[in-house]
């Protein structure tokens, strides 16, 4: 009798990780964004075991899809591993940070961390910082030195671009940062690296995203192993995060190309934003801090203000689209 | 340049893992289920977070050298223990495939970058956790 709840607690793991694979691929915020906020406030899950699980799932999504970009040769491997020098350091430097508070039983502030991160990096996402193509700058010094120079066929404009990357000191230290939040948080924290390419290299937004994307693997797999070692990964979890979130990644990627209404996005955000809030909440629910309500309370709390907030920014978009729109026919 | 051709062996290794590792970890989780858990622990221990918790059934408790062992005596845990380092590997073998590919071009700037890479990701494998345990 117990092995069959076993069994569906198994497979309810799986199911929540599909889920947290599926927005997370469809949102570009990759598995573990969700799927950490989903294991603990929806399972009752310790966090550092969350974080074990999502960590090591992150690698999975990560060589899963990335498998399929380096083929087309839009990812650019040498300014990827170039970077890596920073995202590793800082995965390094972020796992012991977790370690440390851990230990001393503050866990509660890596609640609160979790939920702003969420939040802030969706202003990016929503926004969809820079365009296809960058600017065009003049290579600077880092550009020669580092050989930050490339090309892509681009299949939608029919076309192979050249681009060149400048300040790559400037995304090194973007790059840690990434690296910092990833080990931390036991996420791949994707919206961050994609910033360090983006606006710090000024490279164009699907070498950005692609390159990205490989190098999460292996800033996931540094934290991991000081995550194995220090005991983070339960098993059980992480057996069903791992096949859970490849399954739904795999399946958010096929509709991802088929998406054309931007507007399925929204309701996306709005969930994400309500995990954001949530989290932050739980953290101070665990400190004992001013807010106390139940979990209930803050489960609705959290819903209201995620809501009020997208319906908003929502508007405020459309509104803007509109404006243009009119603007152009003047 | 040849790295064209180092992109399509990248992809398939990470391509390669990912299936390995899927492998294991089925198996393992079907083995686990089969034989009401396994390394010591039973499944109702090991999937209650709480006790879990409580008592450090992780991976600390794990040795990567009981593997072989482990696996030859079709110990459900040790199969997913194999499958989430290959896994921790998978990457890592991109790094390495690029460390290789820089050496063949002569660039020396980026071999160099990638062997400081491979010293963070073992640097963070073997030397760390004899600090932290």
């Amino acid at each position: 009798m117990t092995i069959i709840i076993i069994i569906l607690k198994f497979l309810s793991i799986v199911f929540g990780s599909i889920i947290a694979g599926f927005i997370g691929s469809l949102t570009g915020l990759g598995g573990g964004t969700v799927l950490v906020p989903v294991l603990t406030l929806f399972y009752g899950i310790p966090f550092i075991f969350a974080a074990g699980a999502s960590l090591i799932s992150t690698i999975a999504t990560s060589a899963g899809s990335a498998s399929a970009y380096t083929k087309k040769k839009i990812a650019n491997i040498r300014i990827g591993i170039g970077l890596e020098i920073a995202t590793t350091t800082g995965a390094i430097v972020g796992s012991l940070t977790l370690v440390t508070i851990d230990r001393v039983h503050l866990i509660f502030i890596v609640y609160i961390l979790f939920g702003l991160v969420l939040l802030f990096s969706l202003i990016p996402t929503i926004k969809k910082i820079g365009a296809e193509i960058p600017p065009e700058t003049k290579p600077d010094w880092t550009t020669k030195l580092f050989q930050l120079t490339g090309s892509y066929y681009d299949e939608r404009l029919r076309q192979t671009i050249k681009y060149h990357g400048i300040r790559w000191w400037l995304g090194e230290i973007v790059m840690f940062f990434a690296g910092f939040v990833s080990g931390l948080l036991g996420i791949g924290s994707g919206a961050l690296k994609v910033l360090g390419m983006d606006w710090a290299m000024n490279l164009p937004m699907k070498v950005t995203t692609t390159s990205s994307n490989f190098m999460i693997g292996i800033t996931a797999a540094t934290g991991s192993s000081i995550y194995w070692y220090e005991g983070y990964i339960n098993l059980f979890i992480a057996a069903a995060t791992a096949i859970g979130v490849l399954i739904g990644a795999y399946f958010g990627a096929k509709v991802l190309v088929r998406i054309s209404n931007e507007n399925i996005r929204w309701v996306f955000f709005a969930i994400l934003s309500f995990l954001g809030f949530d989290m932050v909440f739980k953290g101070l629910h665990l400190a004992n801090f001013i807010i106390t309500f139940s979990l209930m309370i803050q489960f609705f709390i959290s819903i209201a203000i995620s809501i009020t907030m997208i319906t908003l920014l929502y508007i405020h978009t459309k509104r803007k689209e509109y404006k243009n729109k009119n603007g152009d026919k003047k | 340049m040849k790295n064209h051709d180092d992109e399509v062996v990248i992809s398939y290794f990470l391509k390669a893992g990912v299936f390995i590792s899927l492998a294991f970890l089925v198996a393992g989780v079907i083995i686990m289920f089969a034989k009401n858990g396994g390394n010591g622990v039973t499944l109702s221990q090991i999937s209650s977070y709480r006790y879990a918790y409580n008592h450090h059934i992780d991976s600390a408790r794990i040795s990567l050298s009981n593997i072989p062992y482990g696996l030859t005596t079709f110990d459900g845990l040790y199969f997913i223990t194999v499958g989430l380092w290959v896994l921790i590997f998978t990457p890592i073998t991109v790094v390495f495939i690029g460390w290789l590919s820089f050496l063949e071009d002569k660039n020396y700037l980026y071999v160099g970058m990638a062997s400081i890479v491979l010293f963070n990701l073992f640097f963070a494998m073997l030397v760390i956790p004899r600090f932290i345990t």
